[in-house]
């Protein structure tokens, strides 16, 4: 399955859901936010969320900063 | 009723379809509190003071430092040492004595914000840490205050607008739940001055735009700014119906 992270197109060998993506690709939980396809999906989300074929990720983190 | 100086003074918004005497009137009895007064809280506040927003409340409980200089361009060298809320007042009131501020020069409790949101019409987060985030945004949405936040570091800034006079809105702890301090602030990783400007302008125009009754561009929405290639990218926020922040209103 082809998915595309943060611009770069990555393979994967079985279905994920966001929380098992983010520790295949060795990306911290805390402090992360994901959207797949233009929309944020809620951290309480992220166990049940599906990766499709096709899907764009973006993964970024919080900033406080100011 | 407007004077005749301030017709004179707000002359370039009066010629404005989008704003008009109405629309100026609107922004002259309007309240709003800018919580950090540091990289976002200046360009902010001078843009919102110098539009004429009525009333402005600007809390802070830092003193300035040289190192802010390079981007908080309220203040000037003969400033250091003294309370960003305090010189921050006396710049805004030099700009326009038309309007009202008041400044709160302390570290605020969530008692004493939810006291400040009964007297404000809108927030804007300019502060530069996640715990005071997370209780605005808590404070914003038990009061009802609509919100609008902003951040920066590095060359990158995030801008959101969460209107939380309506029960549906998601709010930022649907989008960032974690409270634990983030490694990242402009204190360990450094910010380019125009980046935090840029949010903080925008936070700015969002508020005149919010008076005036013009659409947000970012409600319920993230934006992302790159201040490399000046991209933004646009991200919308669903409210989480677990969220233990805005799921139970």
């Amino acid at each position: 399955m082809k998915i595309q992270v943060n611009e770069q197109s990555v393979e994967l060998t079985q279905t994920v859901n966001i929380e098992q993506l983010l520790v295949h690709l060795d990306k911290p939980l805390i402090g992360s936010a994901v959207a797949v396809n233009q929309a944020i999906v809620s951290r309480s989300q992220w166990s049940e969320f599906m990766i499709n074929e096709g899907d764009t990720i973006s993964l970024f983190q919080a900033i406080a900063g100011g | 009723m407007l004077s005749d100086t301030e017709l004179l003074r707000y002359s370039r918004h009066l010629l404005l379809e989008e704003v008009g005497e109405v629309g100026q009137q609107k922004l002259k009895n309007a309240n709003v509190l800018i919580i950090g007064m540091g990289g976002l809280g200046a360009p902010a506040s001078l843009y919102l003071a110098a539009a004429g927003i009525g009333h402005l409340v600007l809390n802070d409980f830092d003193d300035i430092e040289v190192s802010n200089l390079q981007r908080q361009i309220t203040f000037q060298q003969t400033d250091i040492g003294q309370s960003k809320v305090d010189a921050s007042k006396q710049r805004l009131q030099q700009l326009n004595p038309e309007i009202k501020v008041r400044s709160i020069n302390k570290q605020m409790s969530a008692l004493q914000l939810g006291m400040e949101l009964t007297m404000a019409d809108l927030v804007l987060d300019c502060t530069d840490n996640m715990a005071s985030r997370q209780m605005i945004n808590k404070a914003c949405v038990e009061a009802k205050v609509p919100l609008i936040v902003g951040a920066a570091i590095r060359l990158e800034g995030q801008l959101m607008f969460f209107d939380h006079r309506q029960s549906e809105s998601p709010c930022y702890h649907c989008l960032f739940p974690d409270s634990e301090e983030q490694t990242l602030n402009c204190s360990n990783s450094g910010i380019i001055g125009p980046v935090v400007g840029t949010v903080g302008t925008l936070q700015a125009l969002e508020a005149i735009k919010y008076f005036v009754g013009l659409p947000s561009g970012i409600k319920n929405k993230l934006k992302l700014f790159d201040g490399k290639s000046l991209d933004w990218q646009t991200f919308a926020i669903n409210k989480d119906p677990l969220c233990n922040v805005c799921g139970q209103h």
